[in-house]
């Protein structure tokens, strides 16, 4: 693609997430007084579903997040996919991810957030497992996907069970329903739903998954693992802030999860030489962070909580992007093999170091606010005697501040101005254009200069958003400098720490590479996910393991058992009827010994194809059985349904040969026992089904109403299409499945390496390696 | 060869049957058809053409657009109930009705959802007969080419 078009594409790329960025922006003036807008849809009114949408403050500001940075990543990315074949299922991706954040923070109905959180689980597994081919990648999507929605399941449980009780989904009549907090069920709820918050914005022990999805591209890494998605637990917990913070279960488990998640995340980012892995981790300890900030029902620690999204946003995003385009220019995005990009990548080394100082609290940037606003929160609260929460918040902010610090500096340092890498060193491949930088400086030059003009917003973004989370309008005023305060001390402190960190950072790695790695969590999970393996094998080799005959008894004697059951322990038998039964006319006796001698022939038959034909006969039957009582629809579907079986057991017996041993291996009896056990299940079952009468037929509905409702005079179609439109959603679903399944099934590399035989038969040549593969003729 | 009396019969058939299955469809919601028995016939006019002329080549004539018939049946299933949030709920039923001439002319998201079935049926019934078919019939070759081989 030549330049300029490349920009023009990135233009227009940008342009959708933009103009919803500024339609958000235009309503913040009125969401600031105090309105809110909301918007609802009957989803299935029967059912009390509803999609219930609602714009106030806390949804704005994070929907400014989501379509402000979802801008700046859609420009980059025309650039980061230049010359992929695949940008375009990239911007798919992208965009359906863009639309289920905005939806996620949109959402006023805790059902309506759930299919949204699940929309973004599901684009984050297909962006992480972007390079299918790439084996880190794909197992890195799976762990993400497992991870996060088995949280998820547990949180709809959590919201089911708050649902119930309060008698609707709807998330502002959840959060007014007085004495929410002291009801029996809210500590379950709570607790469920703390799981799917945790897993999805990776607190510990959950915070593996993040670093694997690094595996993603990098726009996606920035976006999603960074920006926004990994915050939708974060911004779940704030959402329901206002009902539930006052309960000490829910200070207790925010403070200790997000407090040893920051300090775990914030200490072991320096570890790691990979650039996207160690802002993954620093990532993580900010997540912990704002986690750890919610715990709290304080002015200051809604002000932190704010703020560090704000600037974490803004700084965070451009050093992905910033990787991503050293990834792109280099080759590498590993430490080791890098030095010096100050000379060849300048404007990227100008966004890195204004992101990094935004990153290490260094004023007058957005991150030195947030950091002295997380400060005087724990501060505060000492000094009015909180000793645990306040001390202990304040020493583990710091220690998680000053190492991420560490790791900043050593990422800038290493990358952009040290003279020799450790390793062999990568080459420039191709300077990257303006474009490719621009959106990051754009984000990182807010972020760094963000705080000196907060007067101007803050009263228009933050404090909507604060009101939201508090539950109380506030009015902020905001300042940078407050003199010689003990908070200010301490970030002084920080930094020159951190500084002994950057330089101390050797004996650091050399001693985190001697820690074992069974400490990790990670060691955890896939021990779980083996045993699930394990598991799953050892069932299906009992049940599935044998050859077809044993199985297929199995599955058979299973439905005798429930036929047995509904028969013998229900009661079905009681209500038959049997003057209901109708003596056959001629014709129909004459089906029915069509039928009988066609099921005999099957049986007896001595080839295959002729049991097979024999088979169609048994079918066909039947469907003029459907003709006779007037069924057409019946009638047809079964014919159609009885050729292409007929067709396709053709087809599949070219490559199933049979078995020789099958006839003689005396178990016969066994299997005429099976046989007709099933038969004669079958039979009864149909036949008490037929005779007995329970309650009213709904037929008579179905015929009635089917041209007033359904407008239509063909009764089952309008029953498949209409009155029972979700069934058949769930059978062509079922199907999609099958199909998908022997499409991967019937490509199986057997028949690959028969195809390239031929092919290269055909060719006039011999293959490469002649191997024996089964065909079904000789033996 | 018979084969050549089956792709005779291909000729002539597969577009008739197409037509027919096409007709299914369309009076399905007043009289015997619809998606489902419509796709069935639709897939079987093609299974006709994979039997007489092989399943490669009948992927050269229909090109790649069979098996994601799936995904866009199932899309337009959705659509169909997505639209319906419109009228009130999802799934529920929306139909425009008007007369050309003195013909009454109805078109409805039943409609489209059926057609949603329709296609999900043709892609899932080709994906199984032509990769089976060819299965078979690379076994089928490979079987000729070694009796020719022996002879």
């Amino acid at each position: 693609m030549k330049p300029h078009r490349t920009l023009a594409f990135a233009w227009l790329a940008a342009l959708p997430p933009a103009a919803v960025t500024v339609w958000q922006a235009l309503q913040l003036p009125a969401i600031a007084s105090g309105a809110s807008l909301t918007e609802r849809y009957g989803w299935a009114p029967a059912l009390g579903l509803e999609m219930a949408l609602r714009l106030d403050g806390l949804s704005l500001f994070f929907g400014l997040i989501v379509t402000g940075i979802g801008a700046c990543i859609a420009f980059y990315t025309a650039y980061y996919f230049e010359k992929d074949a695949r940008q375009g299922f990239f911007y798919l991706l992208l965009y359906a991810f863009m639309g289920s954040m905005l939806g996620l923070v949109w959402s006023d109905d805790l059902l309506t957030m759930f299919v949204f959180w699940e929309g973004t689980s599901i684009t984050s597994y297909l962006l992480i497992a972007f390079k299918t081919d790439n084996k880190a990648a794909t197992e890195g999507a799976r762990r993400a996907l497992i991870v996060t929605s088995v949280g998820a399941l547990s949180m709809l449980a959590g919201m089911i069970v708050l649902g119930l009780h309060v008698g609707s989904f709807n998330i502002s009549t959840i959060l007014a329903t007085p004495d929410i907090a002291s009801a029996a069920v809210t500590p379950v709820a709570l607790a469920l739903i703390f799981l799917g918050a945790f897993t999805k914005s990776a607190q510990f022990p959950f915070q593996f998954w993040l670093p694997g999805a690094m595996a993603a591209p990098t726009p996606a890494s920035a976006y999603l693992h960074s920006a926004t998605m990994v915050k939708a637990g974060v911004f779940l917990l704030a959402r329901l802030h206002p009902a539930f913070s006052e309960l000490p279960m829910w200070f207790w488990t925010l403070f200790l999860v997000g407090g040893v998640t920051m300090v775990l995340g914030g200490v072991s980012a320096i570890r790691y030489t990979d650039m996207k892995a160690l802002l993954a981790y620093a990532t993580v300890a900010i997540l912990g962070m704002l986690v750890m900030l919610l715990a709290f029902r304080e002015e200051y620690a809604y002000e932190a909580f704010v703020v560090t999204v704000a600037a974490h946003a803004l700084y965070k995003a451009p050093l992905f992007l910033s990787a991503g385009i050293v990834d792109h220019a280099m080759g590498t995005r590993d430490l080791r093999k890098l030095a010096g990009l100050a000379r060849s990548l300048p404007v990227v080394m100008i966004t890195v170091v204004l992101a990094a100082l935004a990153m290490a609290g260094v004023p007058p940037t957005l991150g030195f606010l947030a950091k002295e606003l997380v400060l005087e929160n724990f501060y505060d609260l000492y000094e009015h005697g909180d000793l645990i929460a306040g001390g202990v918040g304040y020493v583990a902010a710091a220690v998680a501040s000053l190492f991420m610090v560490g790791a900043i500096l050593t990422l800038v340092w290493e990358a952009f101005f040290r003279r020799r890498p450790d390793e062999e060193g990568a080459h420039l491949h191709h300077a990257p254009a303006f474009g490719f930088v621009a959106p990051a400086l754009l984000l990182t030059v807010l972020g760094a200069t963000g705080a000196l003009f907060t007067d101007a917003y803050a009263n228009l973004l933050f404090a909507p958003a604060i009101a939201a989370i508090s539950g109380e309008a506030i009015h902020l005023e905001l300042k940078l400098w407050y003199g010689f305060t003990p908070v200010f001390i301490t970030s002084l402190v920080i930094l020159t720490l951190g500084i002994l960190v950057f330089l101390g950072r050797g004996l650091l790695r050399r001693g985190f590479a001697r820690t074992s790695p069974r400490l990790s969590s990670l060691v955890a999970y896939d021990a779980a996910i083996n045993g699930v393996y394990r598991l799953a094998n050892r069932v299906t080799t009992l049940i599935q393991g044998s050859p077809m005959a044993p199985q297929l008894s199995v599955t058979l004697l299973a439905g005798v058992a429930v036929m047995a059951y509904a028969l013998f322990f229900t009661n079905a038998q009681t209500s038959v009827l049997l003057d209901s039964l109708e003596i056959p006319s001629i014709p129909e006796w004459l089906i029915f010994v069509l039928a009988i001698f066609g099921a005999i022939t099957t049986v007896r038959a001595r080839s295959r194809l002729s049991a097979i034909i024999a088979l169609g006969v048994v079918g066909v039957t039947v469907t003029l059985f459907f003709v006779v009582f007037g069924a057409p629809d019946l009638a047809l579907t079964q014919l159609l349904i009885e050729v292409l079986t007929v067709i396709l057991l053709v087809l599949v017996f070219f490559r199933v040969r049979p078995d020789p041993q099958l006839a003689s291996d005396g178990r016969t009896p066994f299997r005429l026992f099976v046989a007709f056990a099933m038969g004669f299940f079958g039979f009864a079952v149909v036949m008490v089904n037929h005779l007995s009468q329970v309650g009213e037929s709904i037929s008579p509905y179905f015929i009635e109403n089917s041209l007033s409702i359904g407008k239509g005079a063909n009764v089952v179609n309008v029953i498949l299409v209409d009155i029972r439109g979700y069934d058949t959603m769930g059978e062509i679903t079922v199907l999609s499945v099958a199909a998908l399944g022997g499409y991967a099934l019937l490509r199986s590399p057997q028949l690959h390496a028969l195809r390239q035989r031929i092919n290269a038969a055909r060719r006039g040549q011999q293959p490469a390696q002649a191997q024996k593969i089964e065909g079904p003729g000789h033996d | 060869m018979t084969e050549i009396y089956l792709r005779l019969v291909d000729l002539i058939l597969t577009p008739i049957i197409m037509l027919i299955a096409i007709m299914l469809f369309l009076r399905g919601h007043d009289l015997p058809g619809g998606g489902f028995i419509a796709g069935l016939v639709f897939a079987s006019a093609i299974e006709l053409t994979i039997l007489a002329r092989g399943a490669e080549a009948t992927r050269a004539r229909y090109g790649p657009w069979l098996v994601p018939l799936v995904g866009v049946g199932l899309s337009a299933a959705v659509t169909a109930g997505l639209i319906g949030i419109y009228g009130g709920g999802f799934f529920r039923s929306m139909w425009i009705e008007f007369y050309l001439g003195a013909e009454k002319v109805k078109f409805g998201t039943p409609q489209l959802f059926d057609l949603g079935v329709m296609l999900v049926v043709i892609g899932m019934a080709i994906t199984y007969l032509s990769r089976l078919s060819e299965t078979a019939e690379l076994a089928i070759r490979e079987n000729q080419r070694e009796e020719g081989g022996q002879s």
